[in-house]
């Protein structure tokens, strides 16, 4: 399934809303949560990590995992939960309209 | 704009950023499954976008491998830089004067609300009118466009300084009413300017001092203010200095002091016009709503005084425009001439480039093999042209630095416009910004070509091991093509230079009707009471200059008279005694000027008829003019005029006797008819000024000495100055044209030099390319003299097209400076055709040193080294 275009930004923003994730179990979240049906390349999700902490609203630290391996794990700011704040309702409104127009899927 | 962004580009926080970014993916690396994340490479380029300056760091690695590429061909890399410093340094050059002159803001505060104030007869420009003083105080109280108005005398006067124990002198000052200086914003450096109060008779002996005299005659006294100085011989109160950048000169050379107004019997004549008014514009109120209530006043004054004002309108004009009519066309004319320059310069590098082009072709057709898109090829290339235009364009600048100072000596007082004083010619932000533009926009324009042909070239064909390149004979068309564009360029600016020469020396063989040789004049004030009109201030001047310096040892002749020809005139109405009177608005009128006896002998201007001016003619007896032959065809085309007699001025004026016609002699200018003149002697009408004419029978020069002695025998406490030949006055008047002429010559022959080059480069390279198939001509039995057919041939077919390419262009830029040219048609066969066959025989000698190296190969040698 293709993401729409800013789609990933906001995936991103809230899978990070549960806590600190590194860029390989940012992937594997929004797999797991979409019921694994939104395979992220992750050539496309590493630009837009970059992308994110470059406009503030995550930010990157080194920790180490839950194997005990060293890490950088990315963390939702202030300004970060603001912007997914807005774009989650202009994401509600553009569901609800495209929603409106097609109804229920018509029948022959 | 992110401005976090800003710091990575600085190469130590890139570098961080990549180490943290590698760690980063290795680390993911070993947390997933092998293959799981994909190509790590690709996200880590995609991510270094985010940060990085990826179009600058290209484009600086584009620039550090144009300097490489440049460096190694030092030879290449000289011709270019040295040929664009030309183009580029004469544009800088010509720009650097523009803009110290032309472009140069006037020295007051909110200069562009101050304009100038004319009456007009009759439409359109050139009727502009200078007022009379009762016009100037209607002026003052009808109109509201203003916040101030003020009037100087349009022509001012020599003023006497002298003091006892120095020598006397005579400087040159304006008579000028209180508000002159407060309208323009221009506060005194010392002490206060005019007060209202001072512009009457009684309390007008103030005067205030330009920076230069003050420094120069005072010492740079600082308690001058105050102090009574002898201006006249009268005494007069120091009531201020200006600061030395209030250089003013209007329709003269700067002045060097002011004097209040102080209206004299004259100036009450409402029909008597001789102040230039000018005023400061209320904040919001525009140049074209001004003209509109100075035209309403104009036809105000011509109801309420037909006398004096019939038909009379009115307009303003921006005073910071003012005077640089004339240099406009002059301007385009040389602008043009150095674009030309420029373009022609451009021509030749894009030849260099072309011709080194052909090396270059593997190199680009690997690039573009390994996946180089044609857009990156043509940035990389553009870069490098860039580069070479940058590298040129400053070696232009410093050349400019040299011939801009030199420029500037060269055209002298020729360079001082109305109101600026322009010391130095600076090569400040704009002549950098303006050299820089058109550096960068030379090098797009000359690296077209090498884009143009790189682009044009296949893959395959250059990288064919020992491949002949089948495209060559194609780039060596462009080459020649722009070979013809170039001649055809150097014949424009080449013919501009020769239209210019003939007109100068059209100019020079006019007969100015006068004997310029020999001839000294000097200018004296004389002052007296009742200035143009009233009875001389010195009865005796004429008759004590005749006696005193008449018997220096080799004088000829001595004479004064008020205007110099070429040096400004007067002009008067009036009414011919026996014909019905004219209306005040078809009054008849002509130039008028004063003179001693003996004035048409010392410039030896014939007298056609009747007699000139004798001691003879004095207050007691009839008043009397001399005409000039102008002046008799217009009035007396079918009569002898001598006996006939004009009210000057108008009906009531006195009755002047004509004695005599002169000759025409020019008194405008060499390229103007003669208009109609007379003169009256001295000795019946004052003039406050006087010229001093002495001819002598050799060396004039030498005279100055003896004759400022005999002065001082006669009028002991007066000053003489502008001690001028006739020669250099006559000269002078065609200076509008030298200049031009002088920088359109030099510029003529470095367009000369640049295409001669050109062609030679382009020639030689074309012979280089063929060394094959001449060997192969030469050994089946073409000897040298048919080589040498074949390559002259090929070259000057181009060089003919390009000529006849420029004398189309020459003759239209032609018809876009006839205001340059004096008795000579733009189309002119003589000029057309003598710069073309210069042209042509320099085209030839540049092909004809290439030619003579491919007729003398040595077929054998050339086609063993294939």
């Amino acid at each position: 399934m293709d993401l729409l275009q800013g789609t990933l930004d906001m995936l991103v923003l809230r899978t990070l809303i549960f806590g600190p994730l590194h860029g390989y179990g940012i992937a594997r979240a929004i797999h797991g949560n979409s019921n694994e049906a939104l395979a992220i390349e992750f050539g496309s999700l590493y630009p837009a990590l970059k992308r994110l902490e470059m406009k503030g609203w995550i930010t990157s630290k080194w920790d180490t995992s839950e194997l005990n391996r060293r890490a950088k794990f990315y963390r939702l700011t202030a300004a970060g939960r603001k912007h997914l704040t807005q774009e989650h309702s202009k994401w509600a409104e553009f569901v609800e309209a495209v929603t409106s127009v097609m109804g229920p899927v018509p029948v022959k | 704009m992110n401005w976090q962004k800003l710091k990575y580009l600085l190469p130590s926080v890139r570098r961080e950023r990549e180490r943290d970014m590698r760690e980063e993916l290795d680390a993911l690396r070993s947390l997933a499954e092998p293959g799981e994340l994909g190509n790590l490479t690709l996200a880590a380029e995609d991510a270094r976008a985010v940060w990085g300056w990826t179009w600058l760091t290209s484009l600086a690695a584009d620039i550090r491998y144009g300097f490489r590429t440049l460096l190694r061909e030092p030879g290449f890399l000289a011709a270019a830089v040295l040929t664009l410093a030309l183009g580029v340094g004469a544009n800088t050059t010509i720009f650097s004067v523009i803009n110290a002159t032309i472009l140069k803001p006037l020295p007051f505060p909110d200069s562009d609300r101050l304009v100038l104030l004319w009456k007009t007869f009759g439409k359109g420009p050139g009727n502009e009118q200078i007022i009379s003083a009762p016009d100037f105080w209607d002026l003052k109280s009808q109109t509201h466009s203003f916040e101030g108005v003020a009037i100087f005398d349009s022509s001012g006067r020599g003023y006497n300084l002298s003091a006892r124990g120095t020598e006397p002198e005579q400087v040159s000052g304006l008579r000028v009413s209180a508000g002159f200086f407060s309208v323009l914003g221009a506060k005194p450096m010392l002490g206060r300017s005019f007060l209202t109060e001072e512009e009457l008779p009684g309390r007008d002996h103030e005067v205030i001092l330009s920076y230069g005299l003050w420094e120069r005659r005072y010492g740079g006294d600082k308690g001058i203010v105050g102090r009574t100085i002898q201006v006249d011989g009268e005494p007069f109160t120091v009531v201020g200095v200006m600061p030395r950048e209030f250089a003013w000169r209007f329709w003269s050379g700067p002045r060097q002091l002011w004097v209040p107004v102080g209206y004299t019997k004259t100036d009450y004549g409402r029909g008597n016009n001789s102040f230039v008014s000018f005023g400061r514009l209320k904040p919001g109120v525009t140049v074209a709503q001004a003209r509109l209530e100075m035209a309403a006043f104009g036809s105000r004054l011509a109801k309420q005084y037909p006398a004096d004002d019939a038909g009379a309108g009115g307009t303003a004009e921006s005073l910071a425009g003012y005077g640089l009519e004339g240099a406009r066309s002059m301007v385009f004319t040389l602008l043009a001439a150095v674009g030309f320059v420029l373009l022609i310069a451009c021509v030749n590098v894009a030849n260099l480039m072309l011709a080194r082009g052909a090396s270059r072709q593997k190199e680009i057709a690997i690039r573009r093999a390994l996946g180089a898109s044609g857009w990156r090829i043509a940035r990389q290339l553009l870069t490098e042209s860039v580069l070479l235009a940058v590298l040129g364009g400053a070696a232009g600048v410093l050349l400019a630095t040299w011939s801009s100072s030199l420029l500037f000596h060269l055209l002298g007082p020729d360079t001082q416009l109305p109101m600026r004083q322009v010391n130095s010619i600076p090569i400040d932000g704009h002549v950098l910004t303006f050299a820089s533009i058109v550096s960068c926009l030379t090098g797009v324009l000359f690296g077209l070509a090498p884009v143009i042909s790189a682009l044009r070239t296949g893959v395959n064909e250059p990288l064919k091991e020992g491949g002949r390149d089948s495209t060559e004979g194609g780039r060596s068309r462009l080459r020649y093509a722009l070979v013809a564009s170039e001649v055809a360029l150097a014949l424009i600016v080449l013919s501009g230079a020769g239209l210019m020469i003939k007109s100068a020396s059209r100019l020079m063989g006019v007969d100015p009707g006068l004997n310029p040789d020999n001839v000294l004049t000097m200018q004296m004030s004389v002052p007296q009471e009742a200035i143009y009109t009233g009875p001389p201030g010195l009865p005796l001047f004429c008759r004590d200059l005749a006696e005193h310096v008449g018997a220096i040892p080799g004088v000829v002749a001595v004479s004064a008279v008020a205007h110099l020809p070429f040096e400004g005139n007067a002009g008067r109405g009036f009414q011919i005694e026996g014909r019905p009177p004219a209306t005040p608005e078809n009054m008849p009128g002509a130039n008028y000027s004063v003179a001693c006896p003996g004035y048409f002998r010392s410039m030896q201007i014939p007298v056609l008829k009747g007699r000139e001016f004798n001691e003879q003619d004095t207050l007691e007896s009839p008043g009397v003019i001399v005409i000039n032959e102008a002046m008799a065809r217009k009035f007396w085309p079918k009569e002898n005029p001598v006996g006939k007699a004009i009210r000057f001025g108008g009906s009531d004026g006195p009755r002047l006797t004509i004695i005599g016609v002169a000759g025409d002699a020019r008194f405008q200018g060499l390229d103007t008819p003669v208009p109609s003149q007379f003169m009256r002697p001295y000795t019946q009408s004052g003039w406050p000024y006087m010229n001093i004419v002495v001819r002598t029978k050799f060396a004039p020069s030498t005279f100055i000495a003896p004759i400022k002695k005999a002065f001082r025998e006669f009028l002991p406490d007066r000053a003489i100055s502008d001690t001028e030949l006739m020669t250099d006055i006559l000269r002078d008047s065609m200076a509008s044209r030298r200049v031009p002429m002088l920088l359109l010559s030099a510029f003529s022959v470095v367009a000369l030099l640049l295409a001669a080059m050109g062609i030679m480069g382009v020639v030689s390279h074309s012979v280089t390319q063929r060394k094959q198939e001449i060997g192969i001509r030469m050994a089946l039995g073409a000897r040298g003299a048919d080589v040498l057919g074949l390559v002259l041939v090929g070259s000057m077919k181009w060089v003919l097209a390009g000529l006849a390419a420029g004398i189309a262009g020459s003759i239209g830029i032609g018809f876009l400076m006839e205001a340059l040219l004096y008795g000579v048609r733009p189309t002119d066969p003589m000029v057309l055709g003598t710069v073309s066959a210069l042209l042509a025989a320099v085209a030839l000698l540049a092909s004809y040193v290439p030619a003579r190296r491919a007729a003398n190969l040595d077929p054998i040698r050339t086609l063993r080294h294939e």
